[in-house]
């Protein structure tokens, strides 16, 4: 069973992080999980890029989940984010 | 008759008789005439299929007088005289109600074409195999040009789970819901009906997992990049493109 805790660790040993949240999505089975992540590591990668980037990092945890789905921003986009959330 | 029936050829006595005489050979095809004398139509059918009889040989065929043999009528639903019924065995291959020569004909050419008339050498239990598959092995280029033309087939192509109409998938379902919602038309193809294609993208693609959005023959990404790519505007941009 993986933990946030792992997911955590092997994300912020791999790139510079301003912000993220991991979230168990199988009601704490452990089984399945949503990350957010906010990296200035993105810039200049599209989507896909990025994407393909994260699975690549937590290529081995990801290969013992049911359910994988992630959310990538760079510093620049998560500012825009927040302004949006808050007007 | 002036001729001597066919051997294939037999009056159905009762019930029995007529388990008997099918459940003789279950890959046999046979062909049940439920006639009454009474009705006129049922004397020229009659004549039919004696004919038919006498032309395929490998047909058994079965005439059951539908009011002296009330049960196996019932059982076949019969309800008007003439009534053909077509079995393979105990499997219903077909039904024709009325004095249609032309039809039943065609029913019985069409059922015996088939090689059920030769018996066979080996029995299997496995259904079919999904088409796609072959017969013949794949070689790795014939797969490879066999993705890329599936790919391009259409500008926006989506190899998921099912159908968009009936997705076998959640993820699949929400890619559909999606693209729907954002106005894109596109393409679909359902990967759980060919192995090889489902095994083949995966590699071809480097993406471990279905949906796959393909755009302009090339590989976009899955619900996540799909749904992150309307959020910052990507998508439109490579569709407008």
């Amino acid at each position: 069973m993986i933990s946030a805790a792992d997911l955590e660790a092997a994300i912020r040993a791999a790139i510079p992080v301003i912000h993220l949240e991991i979230e168990d999505t199988s009601n704490g089975c452990g089984e399945n999980y949503a990350v957010f992540v906010v990296s200035e590591a993105f810039e200049g990668k599209n989507t896909l890029a990025r994407h393909r980037f994260i699975n690549e990092v937590l290529k081995g945890q990801i290969a013992q989940m049911h359910a994988f789905s992630q959310k990538t921003l760079t510093p620049a986009q998560y500012q825009a984010h927040l302004a949006k959330q808050a007007a | 008759m002036a001729d001597a029936a066919p051997t294939n050829f037999h009056d159905v006595q009762s019930p029995e008789h007529f388990q008997s005489l099918l459940s003789q050979d279950l890959q046999r095809i046979s062909l049940i005439n439920f006639w009454a004398p009474w009705a006129a139509p049922c004397k020229q059918m009659n004549e039919v299929v004696l004919e038919l009889a006498k032309k395929y040989p490998q047909v058994l065929v079965l005439q059951v007088e539908a009011e002296t043999q009330a049960d196996i009528a019932e059982s076949f639903e019969v309800e008007a005289v003439p009534t053909f019924v077509i079995l393979r065995g105990h499997t219903l291959l077909g039904r024709i109600s009325g004095a249609d020569a032309p039809a039943l004909t065609k029913a019985i050419a069409e059922h015996t074409r088939s090689p059920s008339s030769i018996s066979p050498q080996s029995h299997t239990d496995r259904a079919p195999a999904a088409p796609g598959d072959g017969t013949a092995q794949e070689s790795d280029e014939e797969l490879n040009a066999r993705l890329h033309a599936l790919m391009s087939k259409e500008r926006v192509m989506l190899f998921m789970k099912g159908n968009p109409d009936a997705p076998r998938c959640g993820f699949s379902r929400r890619i559909v819901a999606l693209l729907r919602d954002q106005g894109v038309q596109f393409g679909s193809f359902d990967i759980l009906l060919d192995e090889s294609v489902r095994s083949g993208l995966k590699v071809l693609n480097n993406w471990p997992t279905f949906p796959q959005l393909i755009v302009k023959g090339e590989f976009v990404g899955g619900l996540d990049v799909v749904t992150e790519m309307v959020e910052n505007g990507e998508l439109k941009e490579m569709l407008e493109s």
